[in-house]
């Protein structure tokens, strides 16, 4: 019974395109994002070579082209499930987590087959660039037996018959293939990602990915099922704009999904009910004068002096999660370096925000962010220089 | 750049130039002086956009100063010129030391041609530090001059701020908030 739902679930979205399994392959490596990371700036898709930040240093996400030498011409469709299921080399090297396989062991076997029969319709490149720039001990491949063994467990989706199709759907898409935890769960201390479910925030090059649970204030309580489909359809809503990181999941994959997928993900991410409002005392801020001040003279200009922003240009601060979020990373790194939200068909803007490093110092940066965290309502802990010193 | 000599000269011109009264700071107060040693230490004090190969003839007054003296090096001629003429003139005694009305004489003179200097074209030397000392009461305080924001102060500049969209609409209203400079402005360090 529960074998046949996962079925159905994972069919959900197909039935209204009669496709070749390579079509289906296309859409479903777009889902995964397969190409944001195996594609260098400016090369060709699927053709490897990009170099992935974690925790440990650079690691290149190899060739995914039929090239044979270089590429995975000369794999065989179990080589291929075993390398995306459970983290394994045909010659019995493992990968590196980097490649998220942990959440793609939760992927169907006839949806990874779809993805290889579509990267087989691929031109070979040749590209044997591949390769981790980590420093001891972490350079030693066969030590990932014991990471795998501390935290992977290659776990196959299974349904929620209690929930309906779609919830599963979601479930199926975010946990398997979307991989949104990979960004949006807390990394253990050896770069490990987060029990499958728990979407509490996470912390990704330099950006917070923010928590996708239901708290009202630095979660999605406040998010309708509409406003989450919109942000991942458009990467534009009228609460917040996908930048940074987020920008390349939007354009290079939540953009390009059908809306009943969408519409799926956002059942599952809003199946906690809003948690009720908790009624902190508000406390007095630190340097509010002067946060304020330069907030009049340097960003009201764009974010407007009550932080409602203009919608799809400008990204409220009052009330935003990312701006109350856990932690301040999201904002250091957009006042000090500068951001540029998605552009896709339906927004196609893009707008950027200006790197404002050069102008305000690391107690000016603290303050600003400081005082955007608690007025209009926001409360959020305070930015400390020192966060800021180190964003630089 | 300047030596601190040259510099107390200086700043006892831009002083005179601007003098300090009811309505704000002079141009000591204001940085002129600072202002101007920091470009002549930069690549317009050391002529780095101009042509400078010979031959150099007379032009006309349109056709602007014709001359291999970068402004670093006019000034600290003028400097000395203006120095040795005041040492001989009164009985030893430096610009800066000097009673305000005879430094207005004497600067006044050299603006009107009456008075020239030992070595220098001293009118020309004159128009350098008149421009200079202007540019550094009104350029922003990034710069080292307009300190406090005097000059934008007196004249109501509003600075560099991103727009004014939410004073469009307010007709008739008087404008007051504070000017912004490039690198803020007072307020965003001590909450004044
Ligand atoms: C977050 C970045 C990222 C994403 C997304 C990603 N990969 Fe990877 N992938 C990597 C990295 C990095 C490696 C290299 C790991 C190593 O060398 O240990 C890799 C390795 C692989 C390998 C092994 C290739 C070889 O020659 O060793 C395969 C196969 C693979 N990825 C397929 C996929 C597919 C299919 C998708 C989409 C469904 C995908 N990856 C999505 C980063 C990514
Ligand atoms: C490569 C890392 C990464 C991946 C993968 C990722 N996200 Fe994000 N996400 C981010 C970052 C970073 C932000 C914050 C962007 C910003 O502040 O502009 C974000 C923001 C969001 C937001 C807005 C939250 C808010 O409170 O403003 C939603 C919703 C979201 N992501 C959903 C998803 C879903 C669903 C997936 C999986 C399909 C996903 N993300 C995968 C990094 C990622
Ligand atoms: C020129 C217009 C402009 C100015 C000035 C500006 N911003 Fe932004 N800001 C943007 C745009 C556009 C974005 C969306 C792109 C992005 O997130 O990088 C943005 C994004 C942000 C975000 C991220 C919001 C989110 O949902 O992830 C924060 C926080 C922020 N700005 C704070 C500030 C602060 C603080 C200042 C003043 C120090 C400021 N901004 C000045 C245009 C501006």
């Amino acid at each position: 019974m529960l074998g046949l739902l996962a079925a159905l679930v994972a069919a959900a979205s197909d039935e209204t395109r009669a496709e070749t399994p390579a079509e289906r392959g296309r859409y479903l490596a777009t889902v995964g994002d397969c190409v944001a990371c195996h594609t260098a700036p400016g090369g060709t898709p699927f053709a490897g070579g990009r170099a992935i930040e974690t925790p440990f240093g650079p690691i290149i996400a190899p060739n995914l082209t039929p090239d044979r030498a270089s590429g995975l011409g000369a794999w065989s469709d179990a080589d291929f499930l075993r390398a995306l299921r459970r983290g394994l080399r045909p010659d019995g090297a493992r990968l590196y987590p980097a490649c998220p396989y942990v959440y793609f062991s939760a992927v169907r076997d006839e949806d990874l087959l779809a993805i290889r029969a579509f990267l087989a319709t691929l031109t070979p490149v040749a590209n044997p660039a591949r390769g981790a720039g980590f420093g001891f001990p972490f350079n030693l491949r066969p030590l990932m037996v014991f990471w795998d063994a501390l935290y992977f467990r290659p776990a196959p989706f299974v349904a929620d018959p209690g929930r309906s199709m779609a919830w599963n759907r979601g479930a199926y898409l975010v946990e398997g293939l979307g991989h949104c935890g990979a960004c949006h769960g807390a990394k253990g201390a050896l770069g490990a990602d987060p029990e499958p479910g728990v979407l509490g925030g996470g912390r990704v090059r330099g950006w917070f990915a923010p928590d996708l649970g239901g708290d009202p204030r630095a979660g999605l309580g406040g998010w309708s099922l509409d406003d989450i489909e919109r942000y991942l359809a458009t990467g534009s809503n009228g609460r917040a704009l996908a930048a940074g990181p987020m920008a390349e999941v939007v354009e290079n994959s939540t953009a390009r999904l059908t809306m009943a997928d969408l519409r799926a993900i956002a059942l599952y991410l809003k199946q906690d009910a809003p948690l009720s409002q908790p009624a902190a005392a508000p406390s007095p801020v630190p340097n509010g004068r002067i946060g304020a001040a330069i907030y009049a003279d340097a960003c009201a200009a764009c974010h407007r002096a009550n932080g409602e922003g203009v919608p799809g240009l400008f990204p409220r601060l009052a009330g935003s999660s990312a701006v109350q979020s856990a932690r301040p990373d999201t904002l250091i790194t957009v006042v000090l370096h500068g951001g540029r939200a998605a552009a896709t068909g339906a927004a196609p803007t893009g707008p950027a925000m200006p790197a404002l490093g050069w102008r305000l110092d690391d107690a000016s940066v603290a303050a600003v962010l400081t005082y955007i965290r608690s007025a209009w309502g926001n409360e959020a802990a305070p930015v400390s220089s020192e966060a800021v010193r180190r964003g630089r | 750049m300047l030596t601190l000599a040259e510099a107390a000269t200086l700043e006892a011109i831009v002083d005179r130039l601007i003098p300090p009264d009811e309505l704000g700071p002079g141009g000591r107060e204001a940085g002129c002086a600072l202002f101007i040693d920091r470009q002549l230490a930069g690549p317009f004090g050391r002529s780095e956009s101009l042509y400078l190969l010979p031959p150099f003839l007379d032009g006309t007054p349109e056709q602007g100063l014709q001359s291999p003296l970068t402004p670093a090096v006019r000034m600290r001629a003028g400097l000395a010129a203006l120095e040795a003429h005041c040492r001989a003139a009164f009985v030893g005694r430096a610009f800066a030391a000097l009673p305000p009305a005879g430094q207005d004489r004497l600067l006044s003179e050299i603006e009107d041609g009456t008075r020239s200097l030992a070595g220098v074209n001293a009118r020309a030397w004159f128009d350098l530090v008149l421009q200079m000392t202007m540019e550094g009461f009104f350029a922003d305080p990034i710069h080292g001059g307009n300190r406090q924001m005097a000059g934008w102060r007196l004249i109501g500049f509003p600075g560099a701020r991103y727009d004014y969209r939410d004073w469009v609409e307010r007709h008739g209203a008087a404008y007051t908030l504070p000017p912004v400079g490039i690198g803020g402005r007072p307020g965003w360090h001590d909450a004044g």
